[in-house]
């Protein structure tokens, strides 16, 4: 006798765990292996970096540091790193498809850094091998294309070969296309130049809001709790960054009036709770005031904005934007049946290496009355819990 | 060395000289060391000053990292022009010449000035003040230092030739001069007992002739 064929469609709660139940349950026993509030007030507490390695032998990161006598934030941080990346080939090589595909596409936005990274890397002509070293892990392609990337000519010509060859088997190769045939609509110009022309986190930008739109709409054809989940974060995201966008193209030339409707506002995602009213709006700010008026139509956001606005010494934007992050993704973990738990792990222990970074950099640089300018990550203590 | 009149001048207008050339150099060395003191002052207040801009620009680059992400390696990788270059230009302090940095603003755009567009672009923004700042001290801190350390040289010189006119040159001279002095009056001496000899035996003569002149008259 054999297995009946699994069932193919939406996984809902009565068919999820046939197939993403092991998964499942391995990503919320890594859950438990996130620093807890108790933690954190040791590290606070220490004194040097010594301290910090002791109190860090106690946690999940004993075996990642190990090794090391005495560490460094930039060590810490590419263990943390390293840790979370071994976490996630597991998962990955534990799960079958739709999930595999989910988890690719978490990787893509990491694959899209590594790739900028090296094609700059390769404008300024650096060593390729010191390059490979600074790619962040969770984004690398095979390595032969890999080293392909810098090895091409530096020259109009050069890059249209590196995009027919190499680009367009990776995973963001569609991007790609996507952006150079959007650059050239709109410039006019052949695709060629375009990689010469504009600025590399202008290009980066572009790719991700593309990677967003495709994120969202997979995890919109998906459906069910997935999709309502991962649709509210990426919306979330996307506005993250259209804000992010337009407040920090202020004294920068994409502020000017020619460029804010041509290029910045192709940089918008077209998804997100501001597409398409809000982004329209936004397009055309030009300073602060205009963007808190434009803001106040969005309560969420005017209240973000208004932290921004107003205390401009205790907390900035970026850090009320980690706090609504790491509320989103917490909320994810409370749900059962659905791939949102996947994203939110590995963006919330980014957080955490990031919280881990901070305070022993803080420790390192004696500024112990900044120390606690990070967001605690699953805690009982966090504003919105109360 | 003869030990006659014009020597004797020639020397008395050499020690002139040195006496002369003493005096300027002292009044050089004072200046210097006037200078010398200012620049250590000015040296040990940007120093103070510097160490908390540097921590302060440092934590700053904490805190961008913290919200954009890193960002080093990207500014590292990429292409850079230099936005600020620094000119060279010589200083006279007392006839000493002060190598002294200035500096230029070449007026190049700043690169990556999209850098953290997705977030973080505040802090960045605040790095590249709270460094540009920093550099401005450094600047002048290396300028400080180099004129600092050129100064010490020239005062160095400056004194090892003052002590060699005080110490070895116009004694020297003084002693030439009174052994001149000295050979002189011995001269003057040995010619006025001669001539007091000369004088004596002549005296002797003249009698003897005297005597014999009046026994042939007699």
């Amino acid at each position: 006798m054999t297995t009946p064929k699994p069932v193919q469609g939406n996984s809902d709660f009565t068919t999820f765990n046939i197939r993403h139940g092991f998964p499942e349950a391995l990503v919320r026993g890594m859950r438990s292996s996130f620093l807890a509030d108790s933690d954190y007030n040791h590290l606070i507490q220490c004194e040097t970096l010594d301290d910090v390695r002791l109190n860090l032998t106690e946690t999940d990161y004993a075996d990642s540091i190990a090794d090391f006598n005495s560490i460094t934030p930039a060590m810490l941080q590419k263990a943390a790193v390293e840790k979370l990346v071994t976490e996630f080939t597991y998962l990955r090589t534990q799960t079958v498809q739709p999930l595999s595909a989910f988890m690719d596409f978490i990787t893509y936005e990491y694959m899209i850094e590594n790739i900028m990274l090296l094609l700059k890397g390769a404008l300024s002509g650096r060593d390729i091998n010191e390059l490979l070293e600074q790619c962040h892990p969770l984004g690398m392609f095979k390595d032969s294309t890999m080293r392909s990337i810098p090895t091409f000519e530096n020259s109009a010509k050069g890059y249209s070969d590196l995009y027919t060859t190499v680009l367009v088997d990776t995973p963001v190769g569609p991007y790609f296309s996507k952006f150079l045939q959007e650059s050239s609509v709109h410039r006019g110009t052949s695709s060629r130049n375009v990689l010469e022309e504009v600025e590399i986190e202008i290009i980066k930008s572009s790719l991700i809001k593309f990677w967003l739109e495709d994120f969202y709409n997979f995890c919109y054809s998906m459906g069910g709790d997935t999709g309502e989940i991962m649709c509210d974060i990426l919306k979330v995201r996307a506005d993250t960054n259209a804000i992010n966008i337009t407040l920090n193209s202020f004294g920068t030339p994409l502020n000017e009036p020619g460029m804010r409707t041509s290029d910045r506002k192709r940089l918008y995602p077209a998804v997100g709770y501001l597409y398409p009213e809000g982004t329209m709006l936004l397009a055309d700010v030009s300073d602060e005031e205009e963007m808190g008026r434009v803001l106040e139509a969005f309560p969420t956001y005017s209240a973000l904005w208004s932290i921004h606005a107003n205390g401009s010494g205790d907390k900035s934007i970026d850090d009320a934007f980690y706090e609504r992050d790491v509320h989103k993704l917490e909320l994810a973990f409370e749900n059962q049946f659905h791939f949102g738990c996947f994203y939110a792990y590995v963006k919330l222990k980014e957080q955490e290496i990031r919280n881990l970074v901070w305070i022993t950099e803080c420790i390192l640089q004696q500024q112990k009355d900044e120390i606690d300018k990070f967001v605690l990550v699953f805690s009982q203590n966090s504003a919105w819990r109360k | 060395v003869a030990p006659t009149r014009m020597a004797q001048q020639t020397y008395k207008a050499k020690k002139k000289a040195a006496e002369g050339g003493h005096r300027l150099l002292k009044k050089k060395a004072d200046a210097l060391k006037m200078k010398f003191r200012d620049y250590a002052k000015a040296i040990a207040e940007t120093k103070s000053g510097m160490s908390s801009d540097a921590s302060s620009a440092f934590f700053s680059l904490t805190q961008a990292e913290y919200a954009a992400g890193n960002f080093k390696q990207k500014v590292a990788e990429g292409s850079m022009s230099a936005r600020i270059r620094i000119g060279g230009s010589v200083d006279n302090v007392a006839g000493v010449k002060l190598p002294v940095f200035t500096k230029y603003d070449t007026g190049a755009v700043a690169d990556n000035q999209s850098l953290g567009l997705i977030g973080g672009g505040k802090k960045i923004v605040a790095v590249r003040e709270k460094f540009t700042i920093l550099l401005d001290k450094l600047i002048r801190l290396a300028s400080l230092q180099t004129s600092f350390v050129t100064l010490d040289e020239a005062i160095k010189i400056t004194n090892r030739r003052v002590n060699a006119l005080e110490c070895v040159t116009i004694p020297k001279i003084e002693n030439l001069l009174k052994y001149i002095e000295r050979e002189l009056d011995e001269l003057e001496r040995e010619d006025f007992t001669r001539l007091k000899l000369v004088k004596k035996k002549k005296e002797v003569t003249q009698k003897l002739e005297d005597a014999a002149k009046a026994e042939r008259i007699a």
